[in-house]
């Protein structure tokens, strides 16, 4: 097996947003509450999503394309604090609270 | 950027706005013949036409005196995130989360900073905004260390400064 340069980095930086994906997921399950689980999803959107795409911009190399695909982190940026924002705020309205300290 | 007067600064930003539209139908289209650079044209300017008569171009909604700090604003915001979500990470695999509310003042002057500055908290993964008062934040934040984090003041400032 004989990796180029450009592939291996590549390779790197989609395991370095799967693993980020992974550890948002085990967040979603783990966490306690509403308000805990939309920081693991938060970190799905930033992170992973940005690791991935910046590992496709790498292997696709600079054109027209990697600009297309530099749009999807920013509308990401612009709407996954608005999804949050709105989960966050009708779990306050409708009466939960945080949960304190961890073990339940 | 000299001192200009509110009618000069608001056609500056129409054509800061149509020069940004066309841009983005290039990108995502990448034609180059005329006819459908045309095409592009005229459904830029139906955008426009629509965008304006939403009223959407009031004078903060686009901020012409940010732009050219944005992107160094953003690299800084991507260093935050990256940070932020190292330790939130951590915190999810070893489970010594401590989730706690905290309120944070934002100390920007218009709609358009606090939007920004309520966003980029939620951005970072760890904390959250989970309602906006006038000047005020509720935080919903996983860790001690990412709400004194936030304490600090260092993004509030930097959010502020990017106004100025």
């Amino acid at each position: 097996m004989s990796y180029n340069y450009i592939e291996l980095v590549s390779l790197v930086l989609l395991a370095i947003g799967c693993f980020f994906i992974l550890s948002g997921s085990l967040g979603l399950i783990k966490l306690p509450d509403v308000f805990s689980r939309i920081h693991a999803a938060g970190l799905i959107d930033t992170l992973g999503s940005g690791f991935i795409v910046l590992a496709l911009i790498v292997y696709s190399g600079f054109s027209l394309l990697s600009l297309k695909l530099l749009l999807i982190p920013l509308f990401l940026i612009f709407t996954s604090p608005v999804t949050g924002h709105a989960i966050a705020l009708f779990a306050h309205e409708s009466g939960y609270k945080p949960k304190g300290k961890n073990k339940k | 950027m000299a001192k200009l007067n509110k009618d000069s600064l608001k056609t500056l930003s129409f054509i800061t706005y149509f020069i940004i539209l066309f841009v983005f139908w290039f990108i995502l289209s990448g034609y180059l013949k005329s006819l459908l650079l045309f095409f592009g044209l005229v459904s830029v300017l139906f955008v426009f036409w629509m965008s304006y008569r939403a009223k959407a171009l009031e004078e903060d909604s686009l901020p012409l005196k940010i732009i050219l700090r944005l992107p160094f604003y953003w690299i800084w915001l991507f260093k935050e995130i990256f940070k932020s979500g190292i330790t939130t990470t951590a915190l999810i695999w070893n489970g010594k989360y401590s989730p706690q509310l905290i309120s944070v003042k934002a100390s920007q002057k218009n709609r358009t900073g606090i939007a920004n500055y309520a966003n980029a908290i939620t951005l970072t993964p760890g904390t959250v905004t989970i309602e906006v008062d006038k000047k005020t934040f509720l935080v919903h934040a996983l860790s001690k260390k990412l709400s004194e984090d936030l304490q600090t003041d260092d993004m509030n400032k930097v959010i502020t400064d990017l106004d100025k």
